[in-house]
């Protein structure tokens, strides 16, 4: 299976039938791949990462279990709906991040952020998850967001360039 | 009209249709006109109490869903009119309590004190029902039409700072579980086993 099939299915074994999402390149296969094969899970386009989030809890409250998917760029936008929403309320959400700035990457701008995303990740007490190979890309999915609605604290599954760009990864 | 005037109007007017209230002072002025287990008070995220409201229609459409927001807050995420307008869900009611100023942290003036319109700026992302009203007679018949007229809406109401003087209950979990029960969507951790 694809990466991107792979994320796609993990997604909705793991129940979430909305995903809310800020788009990058990468994601852009799963978004096809949610729409070839299940078009059963809503998307809705954000304007930015912190609203996303938001509307991610209004969907929870609504009885629904989201997912958000974004870049890590992304995340610094997000961190005040993380830290004085989903946290303090505990709301989980699924929380799908392409990374940039790891290996592979060709944009300075783009690595702080990604060097700093496992950092604050932990230091909100966010567990995260990296997909290392598309065979087990479904199943981690899975799993993250069966652990977050369980225990109603957001997680996270990371998914590399090496992952999902293989071929500049590794070049 | 005052804001908490302008609270009390909202919750008179209304049945048991979710509140969703930004932090600070809507929140503050939703809990004194009256405290209801379908209200969501936020204690932080300021400007998302508008997509809170966006998901919680989408998830629940055959429920009327209203957020109260304040003029500083949704003009922290203004991105969230082009997506209410791109989404349209027809169950969506947004009413800014615009008193032209940060009342929360001081009164500092808005963006809106200076010429900023929120229900121009509403309609130039394809919201099409809305309203700018300055009595309780307007809000109330504004309310009124939101509660069963296709939306979303958003409605613009000018009003004074009203300087609360209580909070609503601070435990967040309380304020979600208590919520999420009222609207018939308690969470499963919260309902126990009947295998």
């Amino acid at each position: 299976m694809a990466w991107a099939d792979a994320v796609a299915a993990g997604v909705h074994a793991a129940g979430s039938r909305h995903l809310v999402y800020v788009p990058d390149n990468p994601l852009s296969h799963v978004l096809t791949a949610l729409g070839a094969q299940f078009p059963d899970i809503h998307t809705t386009l954000a304007t930015r990462e912190e609203e996303a989030f938001g509307i991610a809890a209004g969907l929870y409250l609504g009885g629904a279990k989201p997912t958000v998917m974004l870049q890590s760029s992304g995340l610094g936008n997000s961190l005040n709906a993380i830290t004085s929403l989903l946290i303090p309320y505990q709301i989980p959400v699924l929380i799908v991040i392409s990374m940039r700035g790891d290996e592979g990457e060709w944009n300075a701008a783009q690595g702080p952020m990604g060097r700093a995303i496992r950092p604050i990740l932990e230091s909100m007490g966010i567990p995260h998850v990296t997909a290392d190979a598309a065979e087990t890309t479904a199943e981690t999915v899975r799993l993250v967001g069966h652990t977050a609605f369980g225990t109603r604290l957001p997680g996270a599954c990371l998914l590399p360039r090496r992952l999902t760009v293989p071929q500049k990864a590794t070049a | 009209m005052n804001r908490l005037e302008a609270s009390r109007a909202l919750v008179s007017a209304l049945g048991d249709e979710p509140v969703i209230a930004s932090l600070g002072h809507p929140a503050y002025d939703l809990f004194a006109a009256g405290d209801r287990k379908s209200n969501f008070y936020t204690w932080g995220s300021m400007g998302l109490a508008s997509s809170l409201g966006l998901g919680l229609a989408l998830a629940r459409p055959a429920l009327r869903v209203f957020v109260v927001d304040g003029d500083g807050s949704l003009l922290m995420n203004l991105g969230s009119l082009a997506t209410i307008g791109s989404a349209k869900p027809a169950n969506l009611v947004v009413i800014v309590w615009d008193n032209q100023e940060y009342g929360t942290t001081g009164g500092q003036a808005s963006a809106t004190a200076h010429g900023a319109d929120l229900e121009a700026a509403a309609r130039a992302m394809g919201i099409h029902a809305t309203a700018t009203v300055r009595t309780e007679e307007g809000l109330r018949a504004a309310i009124v039409r939101a509660r069963t007229d296709a939306g979303p809406w958003v409605i613009v109401a000018k009003v004074a700072e009203s300087a609360p003087a209580v909070k609503p209950p601070l435990d967040c979990v309380f304020i979600k579980q208590r919520f999420m029960a009222a609207i018939g969507t308690a969470e499963a951790a919260t309902r126990g086993s009947h295998q």
